[in-house]
């Protein structure tokens, strides 16, 4: 609370309707009154940012009272308005609440995310805030990307406010947090490090660190995997805190060896594939699938019976639409048709001196050769020498890196695209409903490798949900980066399966059903088949690389499917559900971690096939609606 | 690395983690797995990801336990390939003696590998080059035995040599020259060097040296 006004002010969130309940002494006539709720940042003053609230007759006119036509009006203009959208009063900040962002350790929220409550370093409250449009989930979100925040182990609605990022004290801290992420290949001793760290720090700033320290405590479900060196540090650390501080941080720190558990798993036997009568069944006499749901998840439930497999591989794919009439199908078939000749022209008619001039025309010819030589060729479909179908696979792969020039050619691509020929048997049908699975993997072919590593990283992630305890064995065996599925990963299990079990898995997964990313719990589910083996054997990464390497062929993919079906509803009905893992498998999140936002939200239009997930996004619509109004 | 020699206790296996590097298709697996199974399949599928091996070889009465690391040659997977090259005592350099760009890529392969792996500049590394497909024909022959000789020369590798996984010749040979040129490696880093720490610091953070113990390396 300041009164020095500087006169750069940076706007970082703000949001009406936000009635102060409690509030400083100072503050005490402005109490029950509606106003702004801000995060601004005085970037020429050592102020830095505060919390700021002022009283609606500030900015609004008094015409503006009725508070129905202002819930409307303001949400649409005002909600999460960043900086610059609206000119700010500084003349009339003196008479704001403001509140120095370092005086606040930690906040609480309550009633449905409609109460907040800012709390100072000895967990005495400074202010709460109801908010009347909505919740506070907007602010939680803004408040956890400037600040490291973890709940609190005792209190689920408490956030405890770490230092500044930035804080150049705390970047020792932050170093060893790094080591948590992936390819940071010394996590195995990341426990020691920060309780060195911790060690070093100052008490002042002790009580945020312990915190986190919780956060990785309760990540271990077993206090016998930590080193009883490490425990005992941890326990006198506690009792440090303990006997310095007000009892709130009693209740609020706790070193706590328990995980919460997901409810138990339960069987989900595999289901009769898709038959020729029931798919006839569900077309209408146009040939229009009405139920798509409905195929999908018979599909998601079996597979597809050999029989009409081809046939339905087309609309998984892409390649024909659910909702055409036959003649329309036609007419798209022939356009496609078209198409495809078209960009086949386009390489077939270069010339030996065009190929001469274009390296990388000519190297990327080159690979597909060596590649479409040594993929499938087991299979009798490829086998043999000058097998007509292997020529086939290249004038595809060919097509395919002038359809999509920027991606090209990339190992493992043949892969996927040889069973589809082998079930298509037609260079045209294979070759747009290759274009169908490239579009729903082409980011594991990213010229970074930037979807490789994000899908380890998710995959690393749902591993430490389900299962802390094998998750927290990897870490300490420099495995947590999950490297060893990089193969599952990239080609979706082709390396690990035969033929006919990669087609069953690939049907199932394209139905985007129980939800998006289900290949990474497949993997959690393979993995966890597994892990007694590894854990048992003592296992480090290069151990764990051969193991799952030697996997290859020895996978029951059936027993498989339904175990991570299984892990699937152990996760939607798991109390603890984190926001990082219902964005990983497409839920909303509720803002209890912080996102690459933009790419949330393509994420969650995702959503639409998904029957669960929109019964989700009903229910939290219907409570959006109604916190609005209350 | 160097101080593994005097560690060892009498009669054990030497550890050594040789990388196999080179263009895709040249046959790295294919030299791998004739080594190790002497087995050789010309359909054999393209690597994904990482594989590796290991092999107990005997020389000159030392046994040895190689472990082969292979890896995906396509430039896209260098990010996921490279952090394996730390902790490597041998690299193979190979290339397709029926295809001239796989032997000019070289160069690249070295250079990623000395960057990687995290070599100590001005040290000796112990690098051999493998041509491999001696099997094809005269005619389909693209690289000389004698640009082989001299590109070696030029990046200051002594050991070099022509294999067929096919035909199974010079396979052995080849894995066998690398460990005995990793052994006078060794003995010249224990010359030059008077002090060395006795542990291998298998953790150690990767820094931004670059090593260069070749001279005279041309750009293409």
């Amino acid at each position: 609370m300041d009164e020095n006004i500087p006169d750069e002010v940076l706007e970082i969130f703000t949001q009406d309707g936000v009635l102060l309940t409690t509030a400083p002494a100072a503050y005490i006539p402005y109490i029950n009154t509606v106003g702004t709720l801000s995060i601004v940042e005085y970037p020429n003053s050592n102020l830095t940012r505060c919390v700021e609230w002022k009283p609606i007759d500030v900015t609004i006119d008094s015409d503006m009272q009725d508070q129905e036509w202002q819930v409307v009006n303001t949400i649409a203009k005002r909600h999460r308005s960043l900086s610059g959208n609206f000119p700010v009063e500084v003349g009339h900040r003196s008479k704001y609440l403001k509140i120095n962002m370092n005086e606040i350790k930690s906040f609480r929220v309550t009633t449905k995310n409609q109460k907040l409550a800012f709390r100072d370093g000895k967990g005495d409250c400074i202010c709460t805030f109801v908010f009347q449009h909505g919740n506070c989930d907007g602010l939680v979100a803004v408040l956890k990307g400037i600040h490291k925040t973890v709940v609190s182990r005792r209190d689920k609605h408490l956030y405890c406010i770490a230092d500044d990022i930035k804080n150049p004290e705390r970047q020792q801290l932050d170093k060893s947090f790094a080591e948590l992420n992936l390819f940071q290949e010394h996590s195995s001793d990341y426990v020691w490090k920060f309780v060195k760290n911790f060690q070093n720090r100052p008490y002042e700033t002790t009580m945020e660190a312990f915190s986190k320290i919780t956060d990785i405590v309760y990540r271990s479900p077993d206090h016998r995997l930590l080193d009883n060196e490490v425990n005992d540090i941890l326990n006198r650390s506690l009792e440090a805190i303990e006997g310095n501080t007000t009892t709130h941080s009693h209740d609020e720190y706790e070193v706590v060896a328990h995980v919460p558990k997901l409810p138990e798993r339960k069987d989900y036997p595999r289901g009769r594939p898709l038959s020729l009568e029931q798919w006839k069944a569900l077309q209408d006499h146009d040939g229009q699938v009405e139920d798509i749901d409905a195929v999908k998840l018979v599909i998601f439930r079996g597979g597809i019976s050999p029989n009409v497999r081809k046939e339905v591989w087309k609309y998984l794919l892409d390649y024909h639409k659910w909702d055409y009439a036959n003649n329309e199908q036609q007419n798209l078939i022939k356009q496609r048709n078209e198409e495809y000749f078209i960009m086949k022209l386009q390489w077939r008619s270069m010339t030996k001196i065009q190929e001469d001039n274009f390296t990388d025309y000519r190297e990327r010819k080159s690979l597909i050769e060596k590649d479409v030589n040594r993929t499938d060729r087991v299979m009798d479909y490829f086998a043999g020498e000058n097998n007509p179908n292997l020529q086939v696979l290249f004038d595809i792969l060919m097509t395919y890196a002038m359809y999509n020039f920027d991606l090209g050619y990339v190992q493992g691509m043949s892969d996927l695209l040889s069973p589809i020929l082998y079930l298509m048997d037609n260079e045209v049908e294979a070759f747009w409903c290759f274009v169908g699975f490239m579009n729903k993997v082409c980011s594991n072919f990213d010229v970074d490798q930037a979807g490789m590593k994000e899908q380890l990283q998710h995959l690393q992630t749902l591993t430490a949900f389900i299962d802390p305890e094998f998750s927290n064995y990897l870490y300490k065996h420099d495995s947590a980066n999950m490297f060893f599925c990089f193969r599952w990963l990239l080609v979706w299990f082709k390396r690990e399966l035969s033929q006919q079990d990669v087609m069953r898995l690939w049907e199932v997964l394209w139905t985007g059903l129980p939800c998006q990313n289900f290949h990474l719990l497949i993997c959690v589910a393979i993995l966890d088949t597994e892990k007694n083996i590894l854990m048992e054997n003592n296992y480090g990464f290069t151990e764990i690389l051969k193991h799952i390497n030697d996997l290859s062929g020895n996978i029951d993919i059936s027993a498989i499917i339904s175990k991570a079906e299984g892990m699937y509803n152990q996760i939607i009905a798991a109390e603890h559900l984190t926001d990082s893992v219902r964005f990983i498998i497409g839920l909303p999140m509720l803002g209890n971690a912080i996102i690459d936002s933009k790419e949330a939200s393509p994420d969650l239009s995702d959503l639409a096939p998904c029957s669960t997930n929109g019964e989700v996004d009903e229910a939290s619509y219907e409570s959006a609606i109604s916190n609005s109004f209350l | 690395m160097s101080a593994r020699v005097n560690m060892r206790p009498a009669n054990k296996n030497t550890l050594l983690k040789v990388v196999i590097l080179g263009d895709g298709g040249v046959g790295k697996s294919c030299l791998m797995n004739r080594f190790v199974s002497n087995h050789f399949d010309e359909h054999s599928f393209h690597t994904i990801g990482v594989e590796f091996l290991n092999k107990d070889i005997e020389i000159d009465n030392e046994n040895y336990t190689l472990q082969i690391w292979d890896t995906a040659g396509q430039e896209r997977f260098k990010t996921l390939r490279t952090p394996f090259y730390r902790g490597s005592d041998i690299c193979m350099l190979t290339y397709a003696i029926d295809d001239k760009s796989s032997f000019r890529n070289m160069n690249m392969w070295k250079n990623e590998f000395l960057y990687y792996a995290d070599i100590k500049e001005n040290t000796y590394f112990p690098f051999i080059v493998v041509g491999n497909k001696s099997d094809v024909l005269v005619e389909e022959r693209e690289v000389s035995q004698l640009e082989l000789e001299t590109w070696c020369n030029e990046n200051g590798i002594a050991s070099c040599i022509e294999t067929s996984a096919k035909s199974a010749s010079n396979v052995q040979e080849a894995f066998k020259m690398a460990v005995q040129h990793w052994l006078r490696a060794e003995i010249r880093a224990d010359r030059t060097e008077c002090t060395y720490s006795d542990t291998v610091d298998l953790n150690k953070k990767q820094s931004d040296s670059r090593s260069s113990c070749c001279t005279g390396a041309s750009e293409d």
